[in-house]
């Protein structure tokens, strides 16, 4: 794994080493103020709390004892430093090691080779996303040859202060302000490398389905509704149970989650699939071991005039409840639900929470269309027109979690392999270690499957 | 403002039909004016003064819960039975109506880590609540009623006794007037007529799709219904649009012989010998002159394709609900036969979105 990290790296290291030498230069026993000075004088109150530091040691900088406190405080401040250093390298370490960075060379390589070809230029189109997707990857090695440059130099200025008898603020600084910087950084290519689905950054709506087994399927896809009901109010979503089908003794037979806020649907969107419960049935006197499951389906929530996509009107099959009867006049029943299944698909939504047969219709067009949207993105169709509709039959797909509530706990996910034995706190909301497992077991698939093509 | 005109009495070109007019003698003995009328206010609208304590409005909730949970059992009728499911849903509408708060306070507890000290603030009275939902369940009162309000199409009507309360199947009235008028401009600019319009729904529907040129005279013989209708158009902002007219059919509608572009009604269609049989909530609390179209039905659907003939200009569209099958037929080999051969064209009937053969349109010759 050769990069070109160097040249920067050496750039750098050559200006820490010229302060270093200018560090040398000053008397060891010369108050901390002087050497703060060059710091202009208006940042001094909000900047950094070393900022804070130097002025008390300027109010009494001729005490000997208050510049030991001082020194105190510094190295208090140093050790966090050091801590989020540590932090921040395994972080740049991690990215690194995910970002597939022999893949991301190779590819490299391979476009820059297709680039040079003589008859590249023949079909121009083809030529121009060849190029735009080698910047893509180029700005991407870039950027992750610049973490491991920040985190470097971060390390650098630690090492050179734990060897030094005393400490440069100024310095200090600098590695303070880098690793703030870098965590920045760090933050939103996670985000655009995790999240970068057309729907990732809208909300959701999540639609929980009890599986066949009656009560305990019931009970359970409650659970699971309280689970993301809790999960979206710890990220501080909205979260609004639009829909809910109660079960005859407990539990529910369906409910309809929506959760408001960015990157809703792209955190949330894995956890499409039946989860599997396995416990002692609370409804069964022998208390037996019991198997249930509960379909979790998700859709971006997508506000009406984003889903920008029309559907022939031969192709829905919209279907509203009967009252029943003669119907009209005869009947008096607030049953306004409707079903719409895009008929070459097979795909259906139904929707029963609002109060009026038209706000239904409008309400489950829009939730057709976005979970067309999203099959079409799965199956990297460009429309509509070319899903397929056999692929779409399965339901809720595949099983993807497992919850074990007894003769042990644990809580498995199927596709990543990542596991907890804490089922209540999972139960109360804590997901993201699933969320997080997840989006980058995605992405490396995804990455592998890029190389492949 | 509205106009709404007092119950006038003419003795028009149309008091020929009177024979097909039932209602008209009904009115003769005291002169109702819709004026002095004052419609209820429907329970979202109602000013939040009741403050609760949490864990009482769960104790209701239970208690309304529990008994919308039993009616499955006590029921023996089984063509007439309420459904829990669609009970507890209108339970949670009832929750949303009533409540300032969040409803979800109330519909997941077990979400909240309070112990129901806090108080929340209501539009009704605890007491209400309890009445309102025995009412709805032992009364059979129409939910609509109890709230005060229906959603219809992407409407909130105001719905009161007295008011029949507009139904799903209607919704599409409005769509075949919207599909017309979009298709040809011609029908924006004249007036139309909505009659026996109850609750004002499909005039305020059509006005709504007609934009700020439309005219809609919407009329009816029930002093009650005008009141509750004037007060939609009111909160739809509709006043410059609509005017609701108190009297029988046509009558209000004197001087405008032959100038109608447009004409809808959903009038009492249901045959006199069905209506003891009907559904609780209908029979028992909607109101007969709504509901009750005579021997066969037809009674004022007939009088209203006679109208049709006198009031549509040439040109003019008309769309009349029916009560299906057999009836829709009938209007239309009416309108075929000897009286009023040679004044449509183009007659069809239109199911519902059940497959009822439900609506007879057409256009005057």
């Amino acid at each position: 794994m050769v990069l070109t990290v160097l040249g920067p790296l050496a750039g750098r290291s050559f200006a820490i080493t010229g302060k270093h030498k200018l560090l040398l230069l000053r008397p060891t026993n010369l108050p901390l103020l002087r050497l703060s000075l060059p710091l202009p004088p208006p940042q001094f109150s909000s900047s950094s709390s070393f900022v804070s530091v130097v002025f008390a040691a300027q109010e009494s900088n001729l005490s000997v004892s208050n510049e030991n406190e001082t020194s105190e405080w510094l190295m208090q401040d140093f050790y966090t430093l050091r801590k989020d250093v540590e932090i921040a390298s395994a972080r740049v370490e991690e990215i690194r090691a995910s970002a597939g960075l022999e893949q991301l060379e190779q590819e490299i390589a391979n476009l820059e080779s297709k680039a040079t070809d003589t008859s590249f230029w023949d079909d121009r189109t083809k030529a121009q996303e060849t190029l735009s997707a080698l910047n893509d990857l180029k700005d991407r090695m870039r950027l992750l040859s610049e973490f491991k440059t920040m985190v470097e130099d971060a390390e650098t200025i630690v090492k050179l202060t734990e060897e030094m008898d005393s400490t440069d603020v100024s310095l200090l600084e600098e590695a303070m302000g880098i690793i703030k910087e870098l965590n920045k950084s760090l933050d939103r290519f996670e985000l655009t490398q995790l999240l970068s689905g057309p729907y990732d950054k809208e909300g959701a709506v999540v639609y929980i389905t009890a599986g066949a087994g009656g009560t305990d399927a019931q009970d359970w896809a409650d659970m699971l509704l309280r689970m993301y009901m809790r999960w979206g109010e710890k990220q501080r979503y909205k979260t609004k149970v639009v829909e809910m089908s109660n079960g005859e003794e407990a539990g529910i037979k369906s409910a309809t989650l929506e959760i408001e806020g960015r990157y809703a649907y792209g955190y949330i969107s894995g956890e499409k699939g039946t989860h599997r419960i396995v416990r002692q049935s609370p409804f069964n006197s022998k208390g037996l071991r019991q198997t249930s499951f509960s379909g979790v389906e998700v859709m971006p929530l997508l506000p009406e005039e984003a889903v920008g996509i029309e559907i022939p009107e031969e192709d829905l099959d919209i279907s509203f409840t009967r009252a029943g009867g003669k119907g009209g006049q005869n009947v008096n029943k607030v049953e306004t639900a409707v079903r719409i299944t895009h008929i070459p698909t097979g795909v259906a939504v139904r929707c029963t929470e609002e109060r009026s047969q038209l706000a239904n219709k409008t309400r489950a067009l829009i939730r057709l269309k976005a979970k067309l949207l999203v099959i079409a993105e799965e199956q990297r169709a460009t429309e509509i027109k070319e899903i397929r509709g056999d692929a779409v039959k399965a339901e809720w797909g595949q099983q993807i979690r497992n919850y074990v509530f007894h003769p042990y706990k644990l809580v498995k996910d199927v596709r990543t392999g990542h596991e907890t034995s804490d089922i209540t706190s999972v139960m109360d909301g804590d997901l993201d270690p699933f969320i997080k497992a997840y989006l980058k077991h995605k992405y490396t698939l995804a990455m592998a499957s890029a190389v492949t093509n | 403002m509205i106009r709404i005109f007092p119950s006038l009495r003419f003795t028009s070109l149309l008091s020929a039909a009177k024979p097909l007019c039932s209602y008209s003698p009904a009115k003769s003995s005291t002169e109702t004016n819709s004026l002095s009328i004052t419609p209820k206010t429907p329970l979202f609208l109602r000013t939040p003064s009741h403050a609760t304590s949490l864990s009482e409005v769960w104790k209701w909730h239970d208690w309304a819960k529990d008994l919308a949970s039993s009616v499955e059992e006590s029921s023996t009728n089984s063509e007439d039975v309420l459904d829990s499911v669609i009970l507890h849903r209108e339970l949670k509408w009832l929750i949303e109506d009533s409540i300032v708060d969040d409803p979800l306070v109330i519909l997941h507890r077990s979400e909240i880590a309070d112990n129901g000290e806090k108080n929340v603030k209501l539009r009704a009275s605890l007491e209400e609540l309890y009445d309102l939902w025995r009412q709805r369940i032992e009364k059979r009162r129409p939910f609509q009623y109890v709230v005060g309000c229906e959603y219809w199409r992407d409407l909130v009507l105001c719905v009161e006794e007295g008011v029949l309360i507009p139904r799903p199947e209607t919704e599409l009235i409005v769509d075949m007037v919207e599909e017309l008028v979009t298709r040809d401009e011609w029908f924006k600019k004249g007036f139309w007529a909505d009659l026996g319009t109850g609750s004002g729904a499909i005039a305020i529907g059509i006005a709504k799709v007609l934009g700020s040129r439309g005219r809609v005279i919407a009329t009816d013989l029930s002093p009650v219904a005008v009141a509750v209708a004037g007060k939609n158009v009111q909160r739809y902002g509709l006043e410059g649009m609509i005017e609701v007219r108190e009297g029988s059919w046509f009558e209000p509608l004197k001087g405008l012989e032959g100038k109608l572009v447009g004409l809808v009604s959903n009038p009492p269609y249901i045959p006199s010998d069905d209506i003891p049989g009907l559904q609780a909530e209908v029979g028992k609390h909607e109101p007969k002159l709504a509901l009750d179209g005579g021997i066969d039905g037809t009674d004022s659907l007939l009088h209203l394709c006679y109208g049709a003939s006198q009031m549509l200009q040439r040109g003019g569209f008309f769309v009349f609900e029916t009560n299906g099958e057999k009836q829709s037929k009938m209007i239309v080999d009416y309108m075929m036969s000897n009286d009023l051969k040679d004044c449509f064209s183009d007659l069809k009937i239109v199911s519902d979105f059940a497959g009822i053969n439900r609506f007879v349109t057409g256009f005057r010759l």
